[in-house]
């Protein structure tokens, strides 16, 4: 089990969940975050004083993954959330030791999917031949 | 008996604390002061004043000859003073649906758009109040040919009332000043989250200083074609036609030259509005939209001596607004089992939009279900833009355009038959409009029709001409990045919540030296 986590643009938010539930990613978590990367500052204006803002608004998306989901999982969030010039964000994944399924006490993989994870997977694929 | 006797028992020992004499005597005696005063005052004042107000009539009548000594009093004077101060008062309610629209158009737009309204808002009003000094109300209100005005520019060489209202002047101007800032920023509504600002400026010269005062022309200038059109004129009370259907169509115009935002998917292909960022800061503009179309139709008697006449309108605004928000209301829970909030802000404003036109010549029950149509055309012209893939963030469309081209074609349907015009002095009823409902035949409803379609028509072309014309300059839209990025940051340098944002630089202002040498 990997927890794979990635930051990525707040625009390419609706790209990238769209190819995590077409590969089959349909449990993720995600926060409003802002951080420091290579980018260039941004400049703001208060009363014609400048100011500069250093930190960029971002998406930060968490998802737990069983070992054979691993690849498709960076594979769709690389294809979705690139555009090529600096900022695109990061991926990072991480040794997953234990997790439960609160609701169910199950452990482990069994714990890692989620119920709907079949129905929602089906109907993004369907969105996604349409487009 | 027993308490009472306790009670002066009581009140015997009292009596002998030299303190509480004191304190008794202290009062008394400010109360015997005060009755003093007031005795003095009536005696003195009230009464002989009083005489004198019973003698006075006596007195004229027993001297007749020195009453008409005595400079006679204009009587007009007192009339166009009280028409221009309600005029006045009319104008400052219009001027604030200017906060009402920056409200609306902020709270439905995200909120990285939101300072990017702001500013257009503010800095149309500037242009508009510019433009209409210099040209705009010449154009609009001035003689010179049933197309455009052609005196008076910069407001020089006018009398000092306008026309026959016994209006002031600039009075007069600052009311129709506050209707083309209306119309003006009606149009920045359906464009908003991708026009440039450059464009935006350049655009609303465009629209405030030629499109909406030469249109408009036709219809409420004292020799426009539309207005003076035989054998029934078109008319056009406060202004659906004049105000709303022009602002709606030109934001057509710009929304069709525009295209929709970033990211946005139609109902069609799967998708649906972008989500609104403040949704009570949406809804308080919407009110205070209506508290200012209070302003805006009962105004629009330019008299305030046709009592009848303002009363009537301000009812009418009332009842259209209610049955619209009502009808709405109920009509989207039908349709997706929820009560919108977003759909009856839309709802009452699309039946303020169009009782404007008829709200003079209609009776309440008139008014009831001219609301109930507005209300209903509002929700269908908000289906066909989805339907058209154009992106309206607002619904500035189908509130103001599709909901202005039905008001004013209601007054053909709808007119009561029993009023004709307001009067600086009151009302003239010589001749009534009477629409098809009452017995009044087709004739109304055509020219209702001629001038709704040749206004619609006009402005549409016109603003299409002006809009391609802006995009020619490549102002128009903004860079896909600066859209994505968000127009507040790009084009204003700031966010709507500066103080939400992490900055990492909270006192880390550049100045200009180092900003030189970066």
């Amino acid at each position: 089990m990997k927890l794979i986590s990635c930051i990525i643009r707040p625009d390419r938010l609706a790209a990238v969940k769209e190819a995590l539930f077409v590969a089959g990613v349909t449990g993720i978590t995600i926060t409003r975050a802002s951080g420091h990367g290579g980018e260039k500052d941004i400049v703001t204006v208060r009363r014609g004083s400048k100011l500069l803002l250093q930190f960029h608004e971002k998406i930060k998306i968490e998802m737990a993954c069983s070992e054979p989901f691993v690849e498709a999982t960076i594979d769709a969030i690389v294809s979705a959330a690139r555009t090529g010039a600096v900022g695109d964000g990061k991926i990072f994944v991480q040794q997953l030791e234990r997790v439960v399924r609160i609701r169910t006490g199950e452990r482990d993989n069994a714990a890692l999917t989620p119920v709907t994870a079949g129905e929602v997977q089906e109907h993004s694929q369907h969105l996604a031949e349409k487009h | 008996m027993i308490t009472l006797r306790t009670v002066g028992a009581r009140l015997r020992t009292n009596w002998h604390d030299p303190e509480v004499r004191r304190h008794v005597g202290l009062l008394f005696l400010g109360k015997a002061i005060g009755l003093f005063i007031v005795l003095t005052l009536i005696t003195r004042w009230f009464l002989p004043a009083m005489l004198g107000a019973q003698a006075a009539p006596a007195a004229a009548a027993a001297a007749p000859a020195a009453a008409a000594a005595a400079p006679a009093l204009d009587p007009m004077a007192t009339v166009n003073a009280i028409n221009t101060v309600w005029v006045l008062v009319a104008a400052f309610l219009v001027f604030a649906m200017q906060v009402g629209f920056v409200l609306l158009e902020a709270g439905f737009a995200r909120s990285r758009e939101s300072v990017n309204i702001l500013v257009e808002g503010i800095a149309d009003t500037c242009i508009c109040g510019i433009t209409f000094w210099l040209w705009g109300f010449a154009f609009m209100f001035e003689p010179g040919n049933g197309f455009i005005g052609l005196t008076g520019f910069g407001l020089q060489g006018l009398a000092p009332t306008y026309g026959s209202t016994g209006v002031a002047l600039l009075a007069f101007w600052v009311f129709q000043f506050a209707f083309a800032d209306t119309c003006s920023t009606i149009t920045s509504g359906a464009m908003i989250g991708r026009c440039g600002f450059v464009g935006d400026l350049l655009y609303s010269v465009g629209v405030t200083g030629f499109i909406y005062p030469i249109i408009g022309h036709w219809a409420w200038g004292p020799d426009g074609w539309l207005a003076t059109m035989g054998p029934i004129p078109f008319r056009d009370f406060a202004g659906s036609t004049v105000v709303h259907t022009i602002g709606g169509a030109i934001s057509l115009a710009g929304a069709i030259a525009l295209g929709p935002r970033l990211g946005r998917v139609f109902k069609r292909d799967g998708g649906g509005p972008m989500p609104p960022h403040d949704l009570i800061i949406g809804a308080a503009g919407g009110l205070l939209l209506w508290f200012g179309w209070y302003g805006f139709n009962p105004g629009s008697t330019l008299s305030a001596m046709d009592t009848g006449g303002i009363g009537r309108v301000s009812f009418n605004t009332t009842m259209a607004a209610c049955s619209a928000g009502l009808t709405t209301l109920f009509y989207s829970y039908v349709r997706t089992k929820k009560w919108d909030l977003a759909l009856l802000t839309n709802g009452f404003l699309a039946g303020l939009v169009a009782i404007t036109a008829p709200c003079y010549w209609v009776d309440p029950m008139g008014a009831f279900f001219i609301g109930i149509v507005g209300g209903l055309v509002v929700v269908w012209g908000i289906d066909a833009l989805e339907y058209l893939r154009i992106d309206d963030p607002i619904g500035a469309i189908p509130v103001h355009m599709i909901g202005g081209i039905w008001g004013t074609l209601s007054l053909g349907l709808f007119a009561a038959g029993k009023y004709g015009a307001a009067t600086p002095t009151g009302q003239d009823v010589t001749t009534v409009v009477t629409g098809l409902f009452y017995g009044g035949g087709i004739g109304v409803l055509k020219a209702q029709f001629i001038g709704s379609a040749a206004v619609t028509l006009a402005t549409f072309v016109s603003a299409m001409a002006l809009m391609y014309a802006v995009k020619a300059t490549g102002t128009l839209r903004v860079s896909a990045e600066g859209e994505l990025e968000g127009l507040d940051v790009h084009e204003h340098g700031t966010t709507a919540y500066p103080e939400y944002m992490i900055s990492g630089s909270e006192s880390v202002f550049i100045t200009m030296a180092t900003d030189e040498a970066a």
